[in-house]
Formats: structure tokens, C-alpha cells, sequence
């Protein structure tokens, strides 16, 4: 699964229901994977635990008001 | 005499209050430097001339009666073109807009007029904001005042280019990924991005609601001061506006500066034009001679950064024009669109991936980043101001990568979620450009305070167009 996701296909299949020229598609392709490597690297060393809701808490904790 | 273009809104309200000057005066005489403006940038959307006579007029009689009204009570101001306002349809503009006049406003916009402003005037953005150079293929691009070959700088272009001619005072704008401090920085004035959740975004258009800010662009510091002070604080129509008390910004204006401490990663500055290098160690210089101590300063790895806050932006941009895209995609202008389409792209894995990091590499960025200072500076934009010619890119390939450079040094701060104040670097009869001063969370009285002093040394300038 993460690999159809890195190499764009399954994000693409939402892509490809829209009216974008093969040539654009590509580009959009090829800058979702460029970012999709990153998200892969930055998941690995990712905690179960880590939340959405964790940028709000440490936002209002460290405040400096 | 009083020279209404040159003033402060926290001294034009003044002016008002003590009869000085009535909003009916003040009203006319930004009327007619908005429509000069505009001449020269195309900042305005709308020009609502009659409206604003009528609301001025209102608060003279108020006046004349002995009412106290706000902090803003007749001043008149304008505002970039994506907020609701009763019984109005905002343009965001774009083609596509909103099918139905809004019932209610924005909250920012609701706290201004309870506080007496007025709004004179629509004003320019990029389509749906997002665009970061002022280019907007649907009204036609915006223009510097200082250049009118050169960029604005947005989204928020409009605001940016009217405060700059003295038109307005100060002014609303948003930031997603650089939308406030990249016009202040190409126009020569200064932008408050405050924290994310500092200010409500209830009523305004959303782009992604994730990284969406709204701030101010203003010529003074204290206008940023004052104009935060009224919008900010929790409000019931958005559950992200937090609760944390809003302090007296004005009041803490003057707090000292001396021995706050500052860095530059020099390892991320050298990635910017040799000009703009300087630029930014004259800056500095300016902030040392305010006492300020220099320390050591590094964002560990920036290109990450840049990259988790595209897969945070990108499909929810996506997401929100979804409807849009799919109905009426030949009413976008190329670059949006080309833009919207990217999202789709990005696996929701991915998006959630950098949702799911973003609170731990911010706690990581003030341990590391923050650890033996309180200010990072860094520039605004790359480069020096920009030609329109060379950003008139359309939507054609080189999308990703020009635009990627025009917000290099402002899309990642949008991730962390920290605040961040622009400042005019000395434009030394030069084009302007700008420094961002980032801050830890909710420390914008610091902010402000720093801006304040560093406006004695270098003092606010205007683009006359009258």
C-alpha cells in the first residue's frame, strides 16, 4: 500500500477523474512523489501515538505571552 | 495641518476623537488617494465611496453627540477581498465566487467595525489567494507602487500596495504560506503574521485551514499593535481561535529590547541573493543597535519543513476547490488551477504524515532552533524585488519551482505555526525588500515591542501617488 501511494498511482486515480492534460498530470505525479518521499522518511521515525492535535498542545504550552 | 496620509489609524483615531480632524475629512482624502493608487497598482476590487461617506458621516454625528465609540471610531480603512460581509458577496478574487451574499461578517471584520472602523474600499488579492507574487489572471495583476514593472508580492497585494501609497493606514490580509509578509516586504511596509489560532478565521475564505492566518499589513508597528489587540481572542464560529488571554499590545509597545536575543542561520541565508544577504546584516545591525545580543541559530533541516507543509497545503487547497474543479474548471486562471491539480495527487497517507509530525518538529525547532535565542530573522523574499515579465508564468511548468523560490524563506514557517513580523529593510532610495523576525508562540508583544524601536531607526515610508 505505501508503495502505490509513494509512486502516485492511487492518489493519481482521484487525479485522473479530473480534466488535466497527460503533460500537467505528470508534473503533479512527479511533485507528489519528490513530496511523498519525504512524508515516507518523516513516517518511519514517527511514534503510533503521534496525533493531529498535537501541534495545538504544544502551541498553547510552550506560549509566551 | 495635519497630513492625513501620513498617519498612524491609532493617530488618525485620535485626530478623530479630539475633533482635530472629522472621519468625513479623512474619509474623502483616502478616497481620493485609494483611486490614485489604484491608478498606479490596481489595488482596489471595489471602490464603495458612498457607503463610506454615509458611515463616516454617522460617526461625526456620534461624535457630535458626546458618544465615545471604539478604538477606531471613524478611521477608515480597507481590507484584502476574501472576508464576509453582511449582505455582500466577497470576490476572492476569482471568477468563481461565493453564490450568495453573506449572512453575517467575518469575525476580524466584526471587531473592527464594533470598534468604529470603517471600510472604504475591496481590495486586490490573488485568485482565492493563492499566489504569492500578486500575479491574478482573472482581474489582472497587481502593480508595485514603488515599480509598476515590478510585483506586489501576495496574496494579500491590495492591501499591501494601499497601505504603502497611504491610502489606508492599515488594512486585513492572510497568510497561508508567506500572503502577508511577502507584500509587506516587496511593497515596504510592515505585516504582523500572528500565531496560528491567535485570530479567528471565521468568515474568511478558507485556502487551508491548517496553515490559514489572518494578520495585518500596516506603514506603523502600532497599527499592527492595535488592529491585533481588537481581532484577536477565542471566538464560538472557530473552534482553532484559542482561549489564551490577548494581551494590551499597545500598552507593551515600549517594552524593552535590549538583551533579547536574536540569530540568523547563515548556512539557510547564503541560499539568498548576495543583495538580499546584505540586506539582511544591515538588519541586523539595525537590531544590535538596539541592544539586542546575536546568538547562534539553526533549522535543522529546512527542505523537510518545506516539504511537510506542501503535503499539509496542497490537498487541502485540493480538497476545498474540489466542487469548483470539477464543475467549473475553465473559470480558474491557469496558475491556480494548475496549482489545485497538484493536490490530487498526494496520497492521504502522506497528508496525514505531516499533520501527525507537526507538533513534534515544532517542539523539536524550539528546543533546537530556539534554544539560546528568542528571535530568528530571516528574509523574506530570495531575491530582490521581482519583475512581473519574469513571474508571468501562467500555469506552464515552472510552476512549482518559481513559485517555490518566491516563498522559500516564508511557506515552512507556516508549518510551525509560529508568529512572524515583517520588516522594511533600509530601502536606501532602492526597491524594497524585507526581514521576517520569528518568534516563539503567543510572543507577539515582544514582536511588536522590537518593531516599534526598530521603526525609530528606520522610519515608515510612502509611495506618494498624489
Amino acid at each position: 500500500m505505501a508503495d502505490a501511494t509513494h509512486d502516485g498511482a492511487t492518489a493519481a486515480d482521484a487525479a485522473a477523474r479530473l480534466d488535466v492534460p497527460p503533460e500537467r498530470l505528470a508534473l503533479a505525479r512527479q511533485h507528489a512523489a519528490l513530496l511523498g518521499k519525504t512524508a515516507a522518511r518523516v513516517a518511519v521515525g514517527l511514534p503510533l501515538t503521534a496525533d493531529v492535535d498535537d501541534f495545538r498542545r504544544v502551541l498553547t504550552r510552550e506560549a509566551q505571552p | 495641518m495635519i497630513d492625513l496620509a501620513e498617519l498612524s489609524a491609532l493617530r488618525l483615531a485620535a485626530a478623530i476623537r479630539e475633533g482635530k480632524v472629522s472621519s468625513l475629512e479623512a474619509t474623502e482624502a483616502a478616497l481620493e488617494r485609494l483611486r490614485a493608487a489604484d491608478a498606479r497598482t490596481g489595488c482596489v476590487i471595489a471602490l464603495e465611496a458612498d457607503e463610506a461617506r454615509a458611515a463616516a458621516k454617522a460617526a461625526d454625528a456620534a461624535r457630535a453627540k458626546g458618544e465615545s465609540g471604539g478604538a477606531l471610531a471613524g478611521v477608515p480603512l480597507a481590507h484584502k477581498d476574501m472576508f464576509d460581509r453582511r449582505g455582500k458577496v466577497a470576490s476572492w478574487g476569482a471568477k468563481i465566487r461565493a453564490d450568495r451574499a453573506a449572512a453575517e461578517d467575518a469575525t476580524a471584520i466584526a471587531r473592527l467595525k464594533a470598534a468604529g472602523a470603517l471600510q472604504i474600499a475591496a481590495l486586490h488579492l490573488a485568485e482565492f489567494a493563492y499566489g504569492p507574487t500578486g500575479h491574478n489572471y482573472v482581474l489582472g495583476h497587481a502593480r508595485n507602487p514603488w515599480d509598476p514593472s515590478r510585483i506586489t508580492g501576495g496574496s494579500s497585494s491590495g492591501t499591501a500596495a494601499a497601505v504603502a501609497c497611504g491610502a489606508i493606514a492599515a488594512g486585513l490580509g492572510s497568510d497561508t504560506g508567506g500572503s502577508l509578509r511577502l507584500p509587506a516586504a516587496c511593497c515596504g511596509i510592515v505585516s504582523l503574521k500572528p500565531t496560528w489560532g491567535r485570530v479567528s478565521r471565521a468568515g474568511a475564505m478558507p485556502l487551508s485551514p491548517s496553515l490559514d492566518t489572518i494578520g495585518v499589513l500596516a506603514r506603523h508597528v502600532e497599527d499592527l499593535a492595535l488592529m491585533l489587540r481588537l481581532i484577536a481572542g477565542p471566538d464560538a464560529r472557530d473552534p482553532a481561535a484559542v482561549a489564551l488571554p490577548v494581551a494590551d499590545y499597545v500598552a507593551r509597545l515600549d517594552d524593552p529590547v535590549s538583551g533579547v536575543r536574536f540569530g540568523i542561520d547563515e548556512a539557510l541565508l547564503a541560499d539568498a541573493h548576495p543583495g538580499v544577504q546584505s540586506k539582511v546584516e544591515e538588519a541586523a545591525g539595525i537590531l544590535g543597535a538596539l541592544g539586542m545580543v546575536r546568538g547562534p541559530c539553526r533549522f535543522a533541516d529546512w527542505q523537510t519543513l518545506d516539504h511537510l507543509v506542501q503535503l499539509v497545503q496542497l490537498p487541502e487547497a485540493s480538497a476545498a476547490h474540489a466542487a469548483f474543479l470539477h464543475t467549473r474548471a475553465d473559470d480558474y486562471g491557469p496558475q491556480v488551477r494548475a496549482r489545485v491539480e497538484v493536490g490530487h495527487c498526494i496520497g492521504a497517507v502522506d497528508h496525514l504524515t505531516a499533520l501527525r509530525a507537526r507538533g513534534g518538529v515544532l517542539q523539536r525547532v524550539l528546543a533546537e532552533t530556539f534554544r539560546d535565542i528568542d528571535i530568528a530573522v530571516l528574509p523574506v523574499l530570495a531575491d530582490p524585488l521581482p519583475r512581473l515579465a519574469d513571474l508571468d508564468i501562467g500555469g506552464g511548468a515552472r510552476v512549482q519551482s518559481a513559485m517555490g523560490r518566491v516563498v522559500a524563506y516564508t511557506r515552512p514557517i507556516n508549518y510551525l505555526g509560529l508568529p512572524t513580523l515583517s520588516l522594511p529593510v533600509p530601502r536606501g532610495g532602492g526597491l524594497p525588500n524585507g526581514v521576517q523576525l520569528i518568534a516563539r508562540p503567543f510572543a507577539e508583544a515582544r514582536l511588536l515591542a522590537i518593531g516599534r524601536a526598530y521603526q525609530r531607526l528606520v522610519p515608515p515610508e510612502i509611495a506618494h501617488v498624489l
